[in-house]
């Protein structure tokens, strides 16, 4: 009973799950990565009439040491990406992400050599919102997905036992690059 | 659904009526109107049209004005490209053309003179606007820069630099503005392609400490980044029943 057993959940284990579940899906603090229009439908997500502070989420932090919810809002270019995965990067787990618009989705209508067509190129995203911009409503959409994320599949199992650390994912296979254009 | 299903069940041949003819609408070509309809054409503007300032330039610069144009009521004066500072100088001084509005490259696409860049030139206080073009050549792409005449120059001039290589010399700051210091290529020329150089710029690490990505779509590509620690697979049945 408890956690010595690793993947097999013990009675103790589901308890305290759901309780600690239940309190890091209410009170989830979003790092607004509002990059550009976006992120004025998250301020008004986070305004009086789509109130999130409801769902617990009201505390923004703009310190990724003290958020555990990227809301990547806007598009992104090249050269902020690798800012923004530096902010993740120092995010503590459990953390998750919400591509919010269709900027941060798949580019957009951006479609051309200086923005990151997603943002699930570099970052493992949870949820997805599609709009230009999203109404504030689909944000809140998105953050109750969120919630229901983890009160149903995370444990504290992953608190513990982290499994092998991530040293490699399968890298992609176009590492074969096209050859450059005669400029 | 308020579709009436007897109305729009026959074609409108079967109801008796014909179909509509289509109608092409070709986008006409005009004769070039007549200059000078400010009179004639509510819209012209009076602030775009200044043949007084054309006859001053040509008269201070003769053979170094290279052209004019004047369409839609206003004027682009094409100069030589060594005598750009003088003219500049000239228009802000003794015109008073004392905004630059706007400097930018273009890549016209042709065998020769293939870079052109633009000021435009604007005279708050008389209300005048002036466009004046230099013509540059592919195989001498040095323009004399205007900052010491306009210095919102700088900025504008980087951006050319950046987008069409065009080298500014005696820019006070001549770096790239947009792309990566660097970037290899010069994005705004007709042969780059719309998304980009594959490789070009480099995407940021999969996971912590790894290495970049070159590939800009790692995602189409079937690599998909993941946390650094192991979400369990979601289950099936109801995970909330314990």
């Amino acid at each position: 009973m408890g956690l010595e057993t690793v993947f097999k959940e013990g009675f103790m284990t589901t308890k305290v799950d759901a309780v600690v579940n239940w309190a890091r899906s209410n009170s989830l603090m979003p790092m607004p990565m509002g990059l550009s229009c976006c992120a004025i439908e998250m301020m008004a997500f986070a305004g009086p009439k789509y109130d999130v502070a409801r769902f617990g989420s009201e505390a923004m932090r703009f310190s990724p040491r003290q958020a555990d919810l990227m809301i990547v809002a806007g598009w992104v270019t090249y050269k902020m990406a690798h800012a923004i995965r530096r902010v993740w990067d120092q995010m503590a787990d459990p953390k998750w992400c919400i591509a919010m618009g269709v900027c941060a989705s798949s580019g957009g209508p951006h479609r051309c050599y200086g923005v990151v067509q997603g943002v699930d190129n570099f970052l493992p995203v949870d949820v997805y919102v599609p709009g230009c911009p999203p109404r504030p409503e689909a944000v809140l959409h998105a953050l109750m997905d969120i919630q229901e994320n983890i009160r149903n599949n995370y444990s504290l199992v992953n608190d513990y036992e982290f499994g092998e650390p991530v040293k490699s994912v399968a890298a992609p296979e176009s590492s074969r690059i096209v050859a450059p254009y005669n400029v | 659904m308020s579709r009436d299903a007897t109305k729009n069940a026959e074609t409108k041949t079967e109801q008796g009526r014909s179909p509509e003819a289509l109608k092409f609408f070709f986008t006409p070509v005009d004769a070039p109107r007549p200059v000078d309809d400010r009179n004639k054409n509510p819209h012209a503007k009076s602030t775009t049209w200044v043949p007084d300032v054309v006859d001053a330039l040509r008269a201070r610069f003769g053979e170094d004005v290279l052209g004019v144009e004047e369409y839609a009521n206003e004027h682009s004066v094409t100069v030589r490209k060594d005598r750009i500072v003088e003219v500049c100088r000239f228009l802000k001084e003794e015109q008073g053309f004392t905004y630059l509005a706007d400097l930018g490259g273009a890549d016209r696409f042709t065998d020769e003179d293939r870079f052109e860049v633009i000021y435009n030139l604007v005279n708050i206080y008389g209300g005048k606007r002036i466009r004046i073009k230099v013509r540059v050549d592919e195989d001498d792409l040095v323009v004399p820069p205007i900052t010491s005449v306009y210095r919102a120059a700088n900025w504008h001039e980087r951006e050319a630099i950046d987008m069409f290589g065009i080298r500014f010399e005696g820019n006070p700051d001549p770096r790239r503005i947009y792309m990566p210091e660097d970037f290899e290529y010069y994005p705004l020329r007709k042969e780059f392609p719309l998304l980009g150089i594959p490789g070009s710029l480099p995407l940021p690490a999969q996971y912590p400490e790894g290495p970049l990505v070159l590939d800009p779509f790692p995602a189409a590509h079937g690599s998909k980044p993941v946390k650094s620690y192991q979400e369990p697979a979601p289950e099936d049945e109801d995970a909330s029943a314990h």
